[in-house]
């Protein structure tokens, strides 16, 4: 028992990371219909940006991680202008941004490889490294702030979907993006402020798990593909979709390698056919997107 | 009709390019040794300081005049990481006139460029890669392995820990092609000293933590744990899980434990962990090595930049026996080479390839390295006895 | 009869290629068709029939493990082994499509990125089946009806694979069938109101274009004599992607072009500027879709156009 509460804490914090990569495709697509796997990039490179900030310049830990994210904000806004914007104003199909943004991918990547070289750098912890007993469940200073940090941005979320006027605007143009122009939504703005969302999101996933894993340059494509995993398995309709899947991705993950009868190469290999199977029973996800006209 | 005249146009490009990729004439009087390093891929944090040493040598040979009184040239290929673009690179150095190559690229690429050494008979050798089955899976009589093999390095970890008496171990490996094929050796290794393996693990690349490998590894309970894993990432994960969970039992870690980067990314978790190294920061050789290096470079070398070094100078050693870059000279002078004494490995050790075999790391040539606080320590133990 | 004769010159003309050049030009010759025969297949089920799958490379990697295990572990004789290994990526492109295309385009590329993703995991553990993370190597091609396929011949093999790739995708292109896939690809609401079976187009189109990458990849593994698993991994199931893209999606001279370009890139520019040639790639992907989104090809038809106009 105290094992398996202690690895749901490990589970919990990891599948709240794969939530927030959700998280941010789905601020993303909701209102656009883009995937853009460049997310994992992104995380990484607000990753690199924390390691600038709170190891290099050892700015205080919160002034560091709101400058990241600002500064994340501001990325997302510039990667929208240059490579989606045009596209979307010529009308192209949805798969030429989804494309463009690949190759954005690309070149993040190497600007990273190219910035900071291959070697892993470290990031602080926001609390120091120590461990927190709560009754029986016990988990890192990281693992806890970790939770609380997504299930916060996830509160803002739902909040800022659900009760701000803006965030219905959001709403409205992914339920019907010309009924909403009509109603005098401004179309672009939206997807530009989207992208800057969706990259802050991002880059807090990325600051949340370097303290961990460190800051180097290949760990953006695996957080890309857990994160679009996690999407696909919770449902791009909402934003609790993310999160759920995201939970449901890391159990799975870490409950088969802690107690299934596998041979420990093949465990890694269990929750993708797990995924093949989710997506051939219910491939719209778990939670359904709300009907167009409720 | 449309469509063949671009099938047209696009073999006329493909013609132009092929030209234009081809090697420049020969130079004449110049020794060329060709590199086949990764500067993209996932092999790069390895490569690009391996590589860095067998610049920095032939900087040092060129400036004592050389080898048989002409330049040495050094032809650097990038394979990306990828082992078929890694044979292609192996052929373009062939075309070049390289008279030897090294591979210090991914294991897999090292292993499919010795497709071209077998077919070309030029000399082949990787100074970096330790993976045991590179001499053994081909055989072929042109490439030689002259970095630490996994049987080595968990030989040498064993004979340290022999008076501990483990009786049953664990093993942590990542899912990357060398920590897997470490991870074998090691096994292979363990098994054959009559330990039990209570508990083996993978912490697949990418991993955002390591603690449902780590809760099973200490519900087995094992006498000591060995990572065999060669990601820095992953392997931090690790020992974060290994404080966080309260393991007690000894970690004795494979060499890829002893590259400085820990230092940094795994500050404070890495008191007490065993590791075999194959540097000696005491021996004569490297603190001429460091020296020399910092005075050229203005930067400080650590061990892999060793193996880089000693790589050039193994080639360089057998060339000059050879009298000359004739193929066959050169093979049958570097089968020959013995007692060659390198910046890698214990003090009193030495390169050299006995009875036919063609991996040339000296196996009681590793040393036996224990970290205090974040520091690498001195060395412990030496060798296999 | 003027058809045949340019498939007849096409195939001389680049197997004439294959005995002019040297060692190092003969390796990038022949992998640079492998490329082109890969992309002109990923060509037709992306860009003729639009499904978004990364699963290509794969089949390659299946075909090329298949081959070298059916003849050197279970001992078949080479065509025999051949048609086995056809065989099993008709069976597994099967089994993959029959549930998968019932898949839309993303779920469709997360479940073949998935697909993917296992092979290697199932590589990496296959003990001494797949030789684990060493792969296979050792061996070379049997004589084939008493003759030795090596050096150039071996390259006028993989030449005749390329043109007979493009002449099966460009008959069906050009057949019923080949409309009815474009026809899905661009809605397939109408399509299926226009009596097309869509599901049966998607599950066709994704067979026949696996068992071809799964024939090259055949091919592939006696080009360098080691089959391995790093090349089946997502890497260059992205590059296939991008080559295709880059190209013109939809267009056979567009797959020609991309695989060409981007193989031969790094090749060009590593030389020139180093490490600096990824981040080369990724612009150059950037800008094409910005600027070009029909791909290389349509900058040629716009000028064609251009100069077919009064």
């Amino acid at each position: 028992m105290r094992d398996f509460l202690e690895l749901a804490v490990s589970a919990t914090a990891s599948g709240c990371v794969y939530a927030l990569v959700a998280l941010a495709y789905l601020v993303m697509t909701r209102p656009t219909g883009i995937i853009n796997f460049a997310v994992g990039e992104w995380a990484a490179v607000a990753a690199f940006g924390g390691f600038l900030t709170l190891t290099h310049a050892e700015w205080p830990y919160a002034a560091g991680i709101a400058a990241v994210t600002a500064a994340m904000f501001a990325v997302g806004w510039a990667t929208e202008r240059l490579t989606v914007r045009p596209l979307v104003e010529r009308g192209a199909p949805v798969l030429a941004p989804i494309l463009a943004l690949l190759g954005m991918l690309v070149v993040f990547r190497e600007l990273i490889s190219v910035g900071f070289g291959p070697d892993p750098r470290p990031l602080p912890q926001a609390f120091g490294f120590g461990r927190l007993e709560i009754g029986l469940v016990a988990g890192s200073y990281q693992s806890f702030f970790t939770i609380g940090v997504v299930l916060g941005l996830f509160a803002l979320t739902w909040w800022f979907f659900e009760r701000t006027l803006a965030g219905r605007a959001f709403e409205a143009v992914a339920i019907d993006r010309r009924a909403a122009a009509l109603m005098g939504i401004d179309l672009s703005r939206v997807t530009a402020l989207s992208f800057a969302g969706g990259a802050a999101i991002a880059g807090v996933a990325g600051l949340l798990v370097a303290p961990n894993t460190s800051a180097h340059y290949m760990m953006g494509l695996p957080l890309a593909v857990q994160g679009f995993t996690a999407l696909v398995i919770g449902g791009v309709g909402r934003v609790e979709g993310a999160l759920v899947g995201g939970l449901i991705l890391a159990f799975a993950e870490q409950l088969t390698v802690r107690y299934a009868p596998v041979p420990p190469g093949l465990a890694m290999g269990v929750p993708l056919v797990l995924l093949i199977l989710f997506l051939l029973v219910r491939p719209t996800g778990l939670l359904a997107a709300r009907e167009a006209r409720a | 009709m449309q469509h063949s005249s671009f099938a047209r146009r696009a073999r006329a490009l493909v013609a132009a390019v092929l030209v234009a990729a081809a090697p420049a004439a020969f130079a004449q009087g110049s020794i060329r040794i060709g590199i086949i390093t990764d500067r993209v891929g996932p092999a790069k944090p390895y490569a690009e300081p391996v590589t860095q040493g067998a610049e920095f040598a032939v900087r040092e040979l060129n400036a004592k005049g050389g080898l048989l009184g002409r330049k040495v040239e050094l032809l650097i290929e990038d394979d990306q990481g990828k082992p078929d673009v890694s044979a292609t690179a192996a052929r373009k150095l062939v075309d070049a006139g390289a008279a030897f190559i090294l591979s210090l690229s991914l294991t897999p690429a090292t292993q499919q460029a010795q497709t071209v050494s077998l077919e070309t008979r030029v000399p082949h050798m990787t100074p970096s890669n330790s993976g045991d089955t590179l001499t053994t899976q081909i055989s072929n009589p042109n490439f030689w392995q002259t970095g630490p093999l996994g049987s080595t390095q968990i030989a040498t970890l064993l004979s340290y820990a022999r008076s501990k008496n483990y009786k049953r171990v664990a093993l942590v490996t990542d899912n990357s092609d060398l920590g897997q094929l470490i991870n074998r050796f090691f096994k292979a290794g363990l098994e054959k000293s009559g330990i039990q393996i209570a508990a083996e693990e993978v912490v697949p690349r990418g991993a955002t933590t390591a603690e449902p490998q780590m809760q099973k590894v200490r519900a087995a309970n094992p006498d000591a744990l060995f990572m065999t894993g060669v990601l820095t990432p992953e392997n931090t994960l690790v020992l974060r899980a290994y404080r966080q969970l309260g393991l007690k039992a000894p970690i004795l870690a494979n060499y890829n434990l002893s590259v400085p980067q820990y230092t940094s990314v795994a500050k404070g978790l890495l008191d007490g962990v065993t590791f075999v190294d194959a540097f000696d920061p005491a021996k004569p050789e490297v603190r001429r090595f460091v020296e020399a290096y910092r005075k050229d470079t203005g930067s400080d070398p650590w061990n892999l930049h060793g193996y880089g070094y000693d790589g050039i100078l193994l080639v360089a050693d057998a060339i000059r026996r050879a009298g000359g870059t004739d193929r066959d000279k050169v093979r049958e002078a570097m089968q020959a080479t013995r007692n060659f004494v390198g910046v890698m490995g214990a003090q009193g050790s030495s390169y050299g390839f006995a009875d036919g075999r063609r991996t040339g790391f000296d196996t009681n040539g590793m040393v036996v390295r224990v970290y205090e606080r974040d520091v690498q320590g001195k060395v412990v133990h030496v060798g296999q006895k | 009869m003027k058809g045949a004769a340019l498939w007849i010159a096409a195939a001389l003309a680049l197997s004439a290629v294959a005995f002019v050049l040297g060692p190092y030009q003969t390796d990038i010759y022949r992998k640079l068709l492998l490329w082109i025969t890969l992309a002109l297949g990923y060509n037709f089920l992306f860009g003729i029939s639009g499904q978004v799958a990364f699963s290509h490379f794969t089949f390659y990697g299946i075909g090329a493990y298949a081959i070298v295990i059916l003849i050197f572990q279970a001992g078949l004789p080479l065509p025999l082994a051949a048609a086995a290994g056809v065989g099993l990526c008709v069976v597994l492109a099967l089994a993959v499509a029959i549930p998968a295309t019932r898949l839309d385009g993303f779920y469709l590329a997360l479940a073949t990125l998935a697909f993917a993703q296992l092979f290697v995991v199932v590589l990496n553990e296959g003990g001494a089946v797949t030789g684990g993370t060493g792969g296979l190597a050792s061996y070379r091609l049997p004589p084939l009806f008493g003759a030795r396929l090596d050096g150039p011949r071996y390259t006028v093999v993989i030449v005749l694979l390329l043109l007979a790739t493009l002449a099966v995708l460009w008959r069906l292109d050009r057949s019923h069938f080949g409309r009815a896939c474009r026809a899905v690809r661009d809605n397939p609401e109408a399509a299926a109101a226009m009596g097309i079976d869509v599901r049966r187009t998607r599950i066709a189109a994704y067979a026949i274009t696996s068992a071809l990458a799964g024939i090259a990849g055949m091919v592939y593994a006696f080009v360098d004599n080691t089959v391995n698993p790093p090349i089946f991994g997502l890497e260059n199931a992205f590059l296939l992607l991008f080559m295709v893209i880059v190209g013109g999606s939809g267009s056979h001279a567009g797959a020609i072009v991309g695989a060409a370009l981007l193989y031969l890139l790094p090749f060009v520019l590593s030389p020139l500027i180093g490490h600096h040639h990824a981040l080369v790639f990724g612009v150059v992907m950037v800008l094409v879709v910005l600027f070009q989104p029909r791909g290389l090809v349509g900058l040629a038809d716009a000028r064609a156009r251009r100069r077919a106009a009064p």
